[in-house]
């Protein structure tokens, strides 16, 4: 069991989840309370990861961060190198990659709340912001425990993007899916089921969480 | 030393408002309103889908309506000609919806206390102790709304609207789907505190009974435009409306009912 790619892959998934959460809260807010004509543009942009090949994405991803690309660029004015082939370049291509992971069930929260709830709040004198963290976020926590494990688990498994951004770099970019290739390609494929065994376990176990909870205790709350 | 005597003016809410709606399922109207609303209870009786609800979300600024004007003594909530629209947290306008809308994550004094987040804590605590009892619910201040019975969740939303102080109350049918005697215990509470505080309310009822209890002030709604009666009600009070598009008022069979009921 190669214990690095284990850690590196864990560690990815914990950083980007954390990250996506702080950014998924206020895109899915705007789009499940604004009324725009050009929401669906928005809304299309979002779910685009979901449909585009990850090699695709991972291709535009490596033109943007390396050293001709606008954020390899900037990067490399800050730090001296890009970000192609580095664990921040994964997190970023990541990012991108689960985004529609997290966004999408905390719009699906959001907008099963009575709006009514929100008119209360609002009228008994709070402002957005006191509504957002007093009524919404409480009222919303299945979606936001959905938001976070899926995509923690999506970013676990990642393999086309870090592919293409990461380089494949021992302990730096090398996460477990890239291991499990690579060890087949080495022909070594008890090390390989020995860790797509462990991603197949974990992916079920979350998936398990998030099914269960989506019918428990939370549902009296979300009832409307 | 001359001593100057203060007139003091009622609060009073002008309402001149035009608003295009739709109530599910039928044509499309317009809200066409204006009244001057006094303090004390006014009904805004009529059918369902005669704007009701609608002119209550634009006068607590929920809605925002297409033209015209909302005042409450000379402070303007909305004014279309200035493009003027004051957000609801600044009207000091307290709403009970028909569905109540109790956060059912908090409890009862937490609910109540939900308004009074501007003042200092024993300010707050002084205000929930007083309120609490006025209303009967003190007993259940630990309690979250889904523990509680439809009266006592109608005690819980009063209470918590009013906590506030407001200087306009805006009542959405708060009194369906309860017993007749629950009904008048509410009702009572609200006239006592009415009593001590003079404020506007729009009490807003489909149901003819309510209407005679409370009927200080009854205004008719239909189609979203206003027909109106004043106090008392009887004998000129609607007998019925009809649903939908150009309900008429039999005028005939309300006079013969006054008569039949003697007073």
């Amino acid at each position: 069991m190669n214990l690095d790619a284990l850690l590196l892959s864990f560690r990815l998934a914990a950083v980007v989840s954390a990250t996506l959460l702080i950014l998924a809260l206020p895109l899915a807010y705007w789009l499940a309370f604004t009324r725009w004509r050009g929401k669906f543009l928005l809304e299309s942009v979002v779910a685009l990861p979901l449909v585009l090949p990850p090699t695709v994405l991972g291709f535009y991803a490596l033109i943007a961060l390396g050293p001709r690309g606008p954020l390899g660029r900037l990067w490399q004015f800050l730090f001296g190198h890009t970000l192609a082939f580095t664990f921040a370049g994964l997190v970023i291509a990541s990012l991108v990659y689960s985004l529609p992971f997290a966004v999408q069930p905390l719009i699906a929260s959001f907008e099963s709340l009575d709006r009514r709830l929100l008119d209360a709040s609002s009228i008994l004198g709070a402002s957005r912001t006191r509504t957002f963290f007093r009524i919404i976020l409480p009222l919303s926590w299945p979606g936001v425990i959905t938001a976070v494990v899926l995509s923690f688990a999506h970013t676990l498994g990642e393999f086309g993007v870090v592919l293409m951004v990461g380089g494949n770099l021992p302990g730096v970019t090398r996460t477990v899916s890239i291991d499990i290739y690579d060890r087949v390609q080495a022909l070594d494929f008890a090390a390989a089921n020995r860790m797509a065994f462990l991603l197949l376990f974990i992916s079920f176990i979350v998936l398990a969480v998030v099914y269960g909870m989506n019918r428990r205790v939370w549902s009296p709350w979300l009832a409307k | 030393m001359v001593a100057v005597a203060r007139e003091v003016t009622p609060p009073m809410l002008f309402v001149d408002i035009r608003k295009q709606f739709r109530a599910t399922g039928s044509r499309p109207f317009l809200l066409d309103i204006r009244e001057t609303f006094a303090p004390g209870f006014t009904v805004l009786f009529g059918p369902s889908g005669a704007g009701k609800s609608t002119l209550l979300d634009c006068i607590s600024g929920l809605l925002r309506p297409d033209t015209g004007v909302i005042k409450f003594n000379n402070e303007a909530f909305f004014d279309s000609a200035l493009h003027l629209s004051l957000s609801p947290q600044l009207r000091r306008t307290a709403y009970v919806f028909q569905s109540l809308a109790l956060f059912p994550h908090l409890s009862v004094d937490e609910n109540v206390a939900y308004g009074l987040s501007a003042l200092s804590s024993p300010e707050q605590q002084e205000r929930v102790e007083r309120i609490l009892p006025a209303f009967h619910i003190e007993a259940l201040r630990r309690r979250k709304p889904g523990e509680l019975s439809g009266g006592e969740k109608q005690r819980v939303a009063l209470a918590r609207s009013l906590v506030t102080q407001p200087q306009l109350l805006l009542l959405d049918e708060p009194l369906t789907g309860l017993d007749a005697a629950l009904r008048q215990a509410i009702l009572q509470d609200l006239r006592a505190w009415n009593a001590a505080n003079r404020i506007p309310i729009l009490y807003v009822t489909h149901n003819r009974e309510e209407v005679d209890a409370i009927g200080e002030r009854v205004v008719a709604l239909i189609n979203g435009r206003v027909q109106e009666w004043r106090s008392p009600c009887r004998p000129r009070c609607p007998a019925e409306y009809g649903a939908g598009a150009g309900g008429r008022v039999r005028e005939s069979v309300a006079r013969a009912r006054g008569r039949a009921a003697p007073r």
